[in-house]
């Protein structure tokens, strides 16, 4: 895939070198966002950049969520690279518009006269008592909208891989960074490299049941998957990377092969990615199946600020190693 | 403003007239699909931006915009029956049919696309700006609004961050005095727009939308006030649309008449023209040259094939395919 050399890195600093090496190689990309220059962001995921490439390529702005995604959206249609922080993704409802109407319709509506080749990275997920306001998993308000790109990373050599291939993309992407992963550390290539958009990873091989999950509930799962062994069940993990367009081909050949699947997404339950995943998979692998897709997702609720009403909320290791077994033992 | 200059201004003002209600007419007929937002009234505001917005630089057409369209395909490219076809649906228009009314574009002759959320290139506007400014190109980035449309939030975001980065926009706000059936000052805490806009601190004006004289001076004062790299720069256009509402006409009688008979903006510029000793004649023929003109792109557009079902799916993302079927 990459360069040899690899160093242990979290997955900000991961991020921040994806930032650092695409800002080298491609004079039209900038960064713009609220305090991420001098500061280097809310995350510090953009730290040192504007003191390496100055103010007129990391670009603070006013809280102007709208103003930010416009810019990035009209820059893109003359050929810029922009890259947007979006502080907290539960903000994205005050660029929703530049994001849905524009950025993912102008190739289509405007004939291929034009493209938008921008990123909006932004800080989703809960679990750490950030409220109603700073704790969405908000794939769901994207997931029915063609044209737009939904990238999820679980660790941090694949966010640096997507950053890289996101800011090469020819297509608007949304660029989700579960903030309980930043500190999560991993082995990452030092040198230049992009991971695949639209194509999952089979981050553990296993023969009975399909786990498919997404940033967050990969490390979970993987974990589950460890614990579960013990017990003879093998458990092949899924990490789908992309939610948009996603592998379907990686993630129906895995169920195929196990007959069993579970998908596991933070979001709330109702129309959202798991239930995309569900049907899909019920569609297309009915035969194969041995048991009903068991399903791991948040309650259909807005998210509290009270740590254990939060827990209730948010779906955790042990709901993943439920559903596993709820599977099994359903299993005709 | 010399007389050759006058008379290729009447000439747009009447390709603008021609357009919009041979499309009318069309409509009525049921050749013309979804929505219709004509200019009619606005022409010299029309005439006046478009005549003076190079290929090289870039604006955002409202929904009464055809016009503008038209004028900058026929100015730049000579193909201003694309702008016609494109209303009809057709494989033939700017956007092979996939825009129509609300959604052509054409970034060859300047053009990058109305958006049929009113306001929302309020915000794009600023990105081609800043491209422009970080580039070093002379470029002029035009956002093109009606006076409704400064009620949404991306109005002002835009005047501001326009402001603090001093973005080569030029704002063209075309004050036709309602939005839908809300008139200016229900909507506005003020009727006069350039108040709304002057706190942002640079250059606000408002203008005789219907003078075209005076229109066409305006813009150009704009204009070479942002190619100078003095930053963005607000106009206000003060004019009058003759569509109402969908059930009819719901304006005063006395405005009404002020507006379509003292204060046309065809009419106004005929009268100069009459002053600068241009002949009936003369004036005749220029009206019904375009008329002519606009007749033959109504029938190229009806005449043209309607898009390959193909293009249903087509361009959706740059780098995947979406399935047809
Ligand atoms: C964001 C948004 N809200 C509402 C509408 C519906 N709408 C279409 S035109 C219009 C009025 C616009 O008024 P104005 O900007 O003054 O333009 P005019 O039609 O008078 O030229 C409205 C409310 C819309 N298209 N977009
Ligand atoms: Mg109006």
């Amino acid at each position: 895939m990459s360069t040899s050399t690899t160093k242990r890195t979290s997955f900000t600093k991961a991020l921040n070198d994806a930032l650092d090496q695409g800002m080298d190689r491609f004079d039209e990309m900038f960064l713009i966002g609220e305090d991420i220059g001098e500061m280097g962001g809310d995350f510090g995921v953009t730290r040192k950049l504007w003191a390496k490439y100055g103010a007129e390529r990391v670009r603070d702005t006013p809280l102007s969520e709208a103003a930010i995604i416009g810019t990035c959206v009209g820059a893109s249609m003359v050929g810029m690279r922009p890259v947007a922080e979006i502080m907290f993704a539960d903000f994205l409802g005050e660029c929703y518009d530049q994001i849905v109407n524009n950025a993912a319709k102008l190739h289509y509506m405007f004939d291929g006269q034009f493209k938008a080749p921008l990123v909006i990275r932004t800080a989703c997920g809960g679990g750490f008592g950030g409220g109603p306001h700073h704790s969405q998993s908000v794939e769901g308000w994207f997931l029915n909208v063609p044209g737009i790109v939904i990238v999820a990373p679980s660790n941090p050599e694949d966010a640096k891989g997507l950053l890289l291939a996101s800011i090469e993309s020819d297509d608007p992407v949304l660029f989700l960074e579960h903030k309980a992963l930043y500190r999560a550390r991993g082995e990452v290539p030092t040198g230049y490299y992009t991971t695949p958009l639209g194509s999952a990873a089979i981050a553990r091989e296993g023969t009975d049941i399909t786990v498919v999950a997404t940033m967050r509930m990969v490390p979970m799962a993987l974990s589950a998957a460890e614990a579960l062994d013990a017990d003879g069940i093998s458990v092949e993990v899924v990490d789908l990377r992309t939610i948009r367009p996603y592998d379907a081909e990686t993630v129906l050949a895995s169920v195929a092969k196990t007959g069993r699947a579970v998908v596991a997404n933070e979001a709330p339950k109702i129309g959202g990615l798991g239930a995309e995943l569900s049907a899909r998979i019920h569609e297309e692998c009915f035969s194969e199946l041995q048991a009903p897709v068991g399903r791991v997702d948040g309650l259909d609720s807005p998210i509290p600020f009270s740590v254990p009403l939060e827990h209730e909320i948010l779906p955790d290791e042990a709901d993943i190693t439920a559903a596993i077994r709820t599977t099994m033992e359903a299993s005709r | 403003m010399q007389q050759d200059q006058l008379l290729d201004l009447y000439r747009d003002m009447w390709l603008i007239r021609a357009f919009e209600q041979a499309l009318e007419r069309e409509f009525e007929q049921g050749g013309v699909p979804g929505m219709l937002h004509t200019g009619l009234g606005q022409e010299a505001t029309q005439a006046a931006l478009a005549s003076q917005l190079e290929a090289t630089d870039c604006f955002f057409p409202d929904h009464r915009c055809h016009g503008i369209n038209a004028l900058a395909q026929e100015r730049h490219k000579g193909d201003g029956e694309r702008i016609m076809a494109e209303l009809f649906g057709k494989s033939t228009g700017v956007c092979s049919g996939k825009g129509g009314s609300l959604h052509s574009a054409d970034p060859s002759v300047g053009n990058y696309g109305d958006n049929a959320v009113e306001g929302s290139y309020m915000a794009t506007v600023l990105g081609v700006a800043l491209a422009a400014k970080m580039r070093g190109e002379a470029k002029v980035a035009c956002a093109i609004i009606g006076d409704g449309t400064v009620g949404r939030g991306e109005f002002h975001e835009s005047l501001n961050m326009a402001a603090i980065w001093d973005l080569p926009v030029l704002y063209a706000c075309v004050n036709n005095g309602y939005a839908i059936a809300t008139p200016v000052g229900e909507g506005h805490a003020s009727a006069d727009i350039v108040d709304l806009a002057r706190g942002y601190g640079f250059p606000c004006e408002q203008v005789d939308g219907n003078d075209i004289v005076a229109a066409h001076e305006a813009v150009g004062k704009a204009i070479s006030h942002i190619r100078a790299g003095k930053g963005p720069y607000f106009l206000e256009f003060k004019t009058w649309r003759w569509q109402g509402i969908f059930a009819g006409e719901f304006r005063p009688e006395a405005e009404v008449k002020y507006w379509r008979e003292d204060h046309d903006p065809i009419l106004l510029a005929n009268d100069a023209l009459e002053a600068m000793g241009v002949s009936q004649a003369q004036r005749s023929a220029i009206e019904s040259e375009q008329v002519g003109r606009i007749e033959e792109w109504i029938t190229f557009a009806k005449e043209s094939p309607n898009p390959e079902l193909a293009k249903a799916t087509a361009d959706v993302y740059v780098g995947w395919e979406v399935a047809s079927s």
